[in-house]
């Protein structure tokens, strides 16, 4: 038996994350770089590390290997503890069968053995393809402030926007009266945000009874919660205030990039006292060269720049050359902009190289940003 | 026995004519080049080198020299057999009564190199910046059949970095007090000293930091995109302490070149052939030039710097005015705050 833990975080970072295109064909959504040097899974796992939670079992499924190398032992966000700190677990075998997750769910349920070793009070649910800082131990004194069997991070999104979401019901006292997954015409305005808290025996007791019915995708927002609700258990909701984004699509992951960029942006990175953690690639400072000209922009290390950079965001290693004009792009580790390339409202991958002249621009605002892939470019140079 | 070499830093050096950057730290803790310090790049060669074993023998002012190494896991030398060990100077040593005499330090651990599995020694000083390959150097120094190998520059300037049998060095500190060597450049300089010395010329760049004026000399070297490329080559990367600070963010107005940027800065001035360390602020309407701010610099609006050296945590208030020369750089003292006409101690 390992030692007491009072509360055990299990993050779902299985999801392949198709929205998201050629960036996830390799790799799972969490690994998939954000923000200038950090991973999607890096707010997360800083946010259990900066709120005091030590134990983290992490649920890989889709295309882990890049993701599990990252997360290693955890010594990037402090997590490489003699008791607890990070554990991947991967879908595995037992003498009767191979077990796939098969939902949101069945993933912690062919867990629970994780879970027991610590015999914790409480159990977060987190997921892993989400943007926001937020202090897991608030949300927990919440949860025994309000004698919670289950308590459910939620915020406030415009109403337009609502029926894209899981929406919950609340009453005066925030007790959950409903759950609605995407609502044609929502009652509330009150998003769940994928963060739950369970009382361990109330989420094993459930998890139990979910995997033995059969009609049940197993899934949290779709069957779990829904059902203690109807169950009468004692379900709230947390009002969280901040910046949250799922950034499950191009244009998400793109718009939550360019949000890094105002100055007035609730996602504040240089915040010391919540700092976002990230496995340090070891570059050397970045050279900005006489013909370079940057405007509103984040850099990171390990950058060559000698081109027009505006209202862009250059990951570790990006080398652009002269003439060339980056404007709303985000360019990810390594790639390289070759001479006079014109780049608007694009993402460029990994590695990429974009030959010298390419012109790829989303002039259209009301058009989805571009994705830069290898056949994009093939079928630009074919001829 | 096998054939690798035991690193084995000398960090008691300090410089008369560093000594304006030296009161808060010893040499190997200077910052250099936006986020390293000195020890970094020998520390970095070493283990690229394949290095396992490296041993800090630091003197004075060691603190921020400690903190920045660590258990040694940014240098992946956090490790169950080997790894980094730091040996300060011991009431031993005092007692032997000698100030400079690096063999009396040597000879307080020396246990340390009886028990050492290398076979080889790698003396190294603290101070040299460089990304020599010391598996070359072994090489050389196995085929030669040398008693000690003497690492020198293209131009024929030592280096003071030296290859030998551990058990060589071992006897050298032992003896000390009947040959009254205090160091390996003791033996090396003495003509009637029994052992063949070799030399070997290490072909790249090395720039050795003993005075402001080289200090300053190589910052700026560094912004030659060839002298960046030749110490920061993709596949030699020097280690240093993480900090996990977010990229720099480049305001709507800033005006900046030629210049070496590291994260976590704000940059909305003007900033031309500077070096720019982890967290800087530089306000908008401010001017930076010719200069190497360190880590944690506040620059606020209107002022204007022109080869200046500013230590960590100065705050350089509203509208002041700082001017050096080339050949003198003006350098503010750690956590400084200057006014405009005045620098206050706070």
């Amino acid at each position: 038996m390992a030692k007491k833990k009072r509360c055990v975080a299990m993050l779902l970072a299985g999801g392949q994350g198709s929205r998201l295109n050629t960036l996830t064909k390799n790799i799972a959504k969490p690994a998939v770089p954000f923000g200038g040097k950090y991973r999607i899974i890096d707010f997360v796992l800083s946010n259990c590390t900066n709120s005091g939670i030590d134990t983290v079992g992490v649920l890989t499924q889709y295309q882990p290997l890049d993701l599990n190398s990252y997360i290693g032992i955890g010594s990037a966000w402090d997590l490489d503890r003699k008791d607890g700190g990070v554990t991947v677990l991967p879908p595995y075998s037992d003498s009767a069968d191979v077990k796939w997750y098969r939902g949101t769910a069945s993933a912690i349920y062919q867990n629970l053995n994780y879970i027991s070793r610590y015999d914790p009070e409480y159990v977060l649910v987190l997921s892993g393809d989400h943007i926001y800082k937020m202090n897991y131990e608030k949300m927990l004194e919440y949860h025994k402030d309000k004698n919670a069997d289950v308590t459910i991070s939620a915020i406030e999104v415009p109403w337009e926007e609502a029926s894209r979401f899981g929406i919950l019901n609340t009453a005066e006292d925030m007790k959950i009266v409903e759950f609605e997954e995407k609502p044609a015409q929502p009652k509330n305005n009150l998003a769940s945000m994928g963060i739950y808290i369970f009382n361990w025996h109330i989420l094993k007791e459930c998890l139990e009874k979910d995997a033995k019915n059969p009609s049940s995708t197993h899934d949290f927002g779709k069957d779990i919660i829904p059902s203690l609700i109807k169950e009468g258990k004692n379900t709230f909701a947390y009002p969280f205030r901040g910046y949250w984004k799922d950034v499950g699509t191009v244009q998400s992951l793109w718009e939550a990039n360019m949000d890094l960029l105002d100055e007035n942006s609730q996602l504040d990175l240089f915040d010391d006292s919540w700092r976002i953690y990230s496995v340090n690639p070891n570059q050397p400072p970045h050279y900005i060269s006489d013909q370079a000209k940057i405007v509103t922009s984040l850099i990171n290390e390990g950058c060559l720049v000698s081109g027009d950079i505006e209202k862009s965001v250059l990951f570790q290693g990006v080398t652009v050359e002269e003439g060339a004009i980056v404007k709303e792009a985000v360019v990810m580790p390594n790639a390289v902009i070759e001479k006079n390339v014109y780049l608007e409202r694009v993402i460029v991958p990994p590695n990429m190289i974009i030959p010298e002249g390419t012109v790829l621009a989303q002039k259209d605002n009301n058009k989805e940003v571009i994705l830069v892939t290898e056949k994009m470019l093939e079928e630009l140079y074919s001829h | 026995m096998n054939k690798n070499l035991l690193g084995v830093i000398d960090a008691t050096t300090t410089f008369h004519r560093l000594e304006q950057l030296l009161g808060h730290r010893c040499l190997a803790a200077l910052p250099f080049g936006g986020r390293y310090r000195l020890v970094d790049f020998i520390m970095s060669s070493m283990v690229n080198s394949g290095i396992k074993s490296v041993a800090v023998f630091p003197k004075v002012n060691y603190r921020s020299l400690m903190d920045h190494l660590g258990s040694g896991k940014n240098w992946d030398l956090n490790r169950k057999r080997d790894g980094l060990f730091l040996f300060p100077p011991t009431l031993f040593d005092k007692l032997q009564g000698q100030e400079n005499n690096y063999f009396n330090h040597l000879a307080s651990y020396i246990d340390f190199f009886y028990r050492s599995r290398q076979e080889y020694a790698l003396l190294a000083n603290c101070f040299t910046v460089s990304i020599i390959d010391f598996k070359k150097v072994l090489e050389k120094h196995i085929q030669s059949n040398c008693d000690i190998t003497q690492i020198v520059r293209k131009d024929g300037t030592p280096l003071k970095m030296y290859v030998l049998k551990t058990s060589l060095l071992v006897s050298l500190v032992e003896s000390r007090k009947i040959t009254g060597y205090r160091n390996i450049d003791d033996v090396i300089s003495d003509i009637g000293s029994p052992y063949d010395i070799c030399t070997y010329e290490y072909e790249g760049r090395a720039e050795m930091i003993d005075s402001i004026q080289s200090y300053y000399y190589v910052s700026m070297e560094l912004l030659k995109p060839e002298t960046w490329l030749n110490f920061f080559p993709e596949n030699r990367p020097i280690y240093t302490k993480i900090m996990d600070e977010a990229p720099t963010r480049y305001g709507k107005r800033n005006n900046v070149k030629n210049s070496m940027i590291a994260n976590g800065c704000q940059i909305d001035g003007t900033v031309e052939n500077s070096i720019i360390f982890r967290g800087v602020k530089i306000a908008e309407g401010a001017v930076v030039k010719n200069s190497i701010i360190m880590q944690r610099g506040n620059i606020e609006k209107g002022c204007y710097l022109d080869s200046v050296i500013l230590d960590k945590d100065t705050k350089i208030k509203r509208g002041a005015i700082l001017k050096g020369s080339e050949r003198h750089p003006q350098v503010i003292g750690k956590g400084m705050v200057v006014l405009q006409g005045a620098v206050m101690r706070v």
